[in-house]
């Protein structure tokens, strides 16, 4: 029959679901825009505090808005109100969508009560950087702890967030550690919540 | 028909605001409006008093005053829709279906790069969206 094979036509332009759209994005193009972002970053700031402060803001905005994409995307929506929920949501929603794969590992800070890591064997953002020697303890993964900053804040949790490497037996290249650090306010709230 | 519909932000700042009657009642609806913000607030903190399980989406029929009926919808980031209409029958089914369209063009919008997040939104194409829902909305309901 003619037509058979065609899309489903939609009557309301809004009753089209928010499309996932290509599921890939060519990695040397957002490679590209990457380094231009740090590059840019770098001329305009003196110091490195400065440079990791501001990858980390625009981080934020996208973890913003990446956290309602997803909310609205999956189906059967529950507002996460447990720390735990939100962490296992990062972990492996968010990561995969926006780097293709869960998360290596989340684990929980043993010295305090209020630190959590998630960490990556490699951040993807990092894997056509190197950093030169004189920048000491600086880390492009400031960029992808604003977006974990971004969509821990906007759902409820305000939390500190940071990107450090840790170097691992071994193995050549140390691995990169998200270290996540909650408020006060939310660690009563969640032992109010019991 | 729908009177009105409005997104209020986290803090319960008004984020957009849009009357549908030629009559000139706008400040009578925006005190509507932050009224049933009370009523959002009470369910979400009290949910065992409410009956109504915690992290819903929807939140229902939260405020029948003389004329009109609101709904509510909470989002992930405690953003808040609301829906003032002055229909006497309205399906629960549809006002489910009128959020989720609402919620996907909210989503467009926020994810404007040039969008301020707690700033009201002021994109041309979101209020065209409202409107087309909003229409198509007292279509079916009718129906």
């Amino acid at each position: 029959m003619i037509g058979v094979g065609k899309a489903k036509q939609y009557a309301n332009v809004l009753d089209r679901p928010i499309g996932k759209g290509k599921q890939e994005v060519s990695l040397s193009a957002f490679a590209f825009l990457f380094s231009e972002l740090v590059q840019y970053n770098q001329i305009q700031v003196d110091n490195i505090a400065e440079l990791e402060r501001r990858l980390e803001d625009a981080g934020y905005a996208v973890g913003a808005r990446v956290l309602e994409l997803l909310c609205h995307r999956e189906k059967g929506n529950r507002r996460e109100i447990r720390l735990l929920g939100i962490l296992s949501f990062i972990h492996s929603t968010v990561w995969k969508v926006l780097f293709g794969k869960v998360a290596d590992s989340l684990e929980k800070g043993t010295e305090h009560e209020d630190e959590y890591m998630i960490s990556e064997k490699e951040l993807l953002v990092n894997r056509f950087i190197s950093i030169p020697k004189d920048m000491g303890a600086f880390n492009c993964g400031a960029f992808v702890a604003g977006i974990v900053r971004g969509v821990l804040d906007n759902a409820g949790f305000p939390a500190v967030v940071t990107a450090h490497f840790v170097p691992v037996d071994g193995q050549h290249r140390p691995r990169t550690t998200i270290l996540i650090k909650f408020a006060e306010e939310v660690l009563q709230r969640e032992a109010r919540l019991g | 028909m729908i009177v009105c519909v409005a997104v209020v932000g986290h803090q319960n700042n008004p984020l957009y605001i849009q009357s549908f009657t030629k009559a000139d009642d706008s400040l009578k609806l925006h005190h509507i409006v932050h009224c049933s913000l009370d009523v959002v607030d009470e369910r979400v903190n009290n949910p065992k008093k409410s009956g109504l399980i915690i992290n819903e989406t929807f939140l229902g029929l939260l405020n029948p005053t003389e004329n009109y009926k609101v709904y509510g919808y909470l989002t992930n980031t405690k953003v808040k829709f609301i829906l003032v209409t002055t229909d006497l029958e309205v399906r629960d089914a549809d006002a489910r279906v009128f959020f989720g369209r609402f919620h996907t063009a909210y989503v467009n919008a926020v994810s404007n790069p040039f969008h301020i997040p707690g700033k009201k939104i002021t994109s041309r194409k979101f209020a065209e969206r409202v409107s087309t829902i909003v229409k198509s909305f007292g279509l079916s309901s009718s129906s």
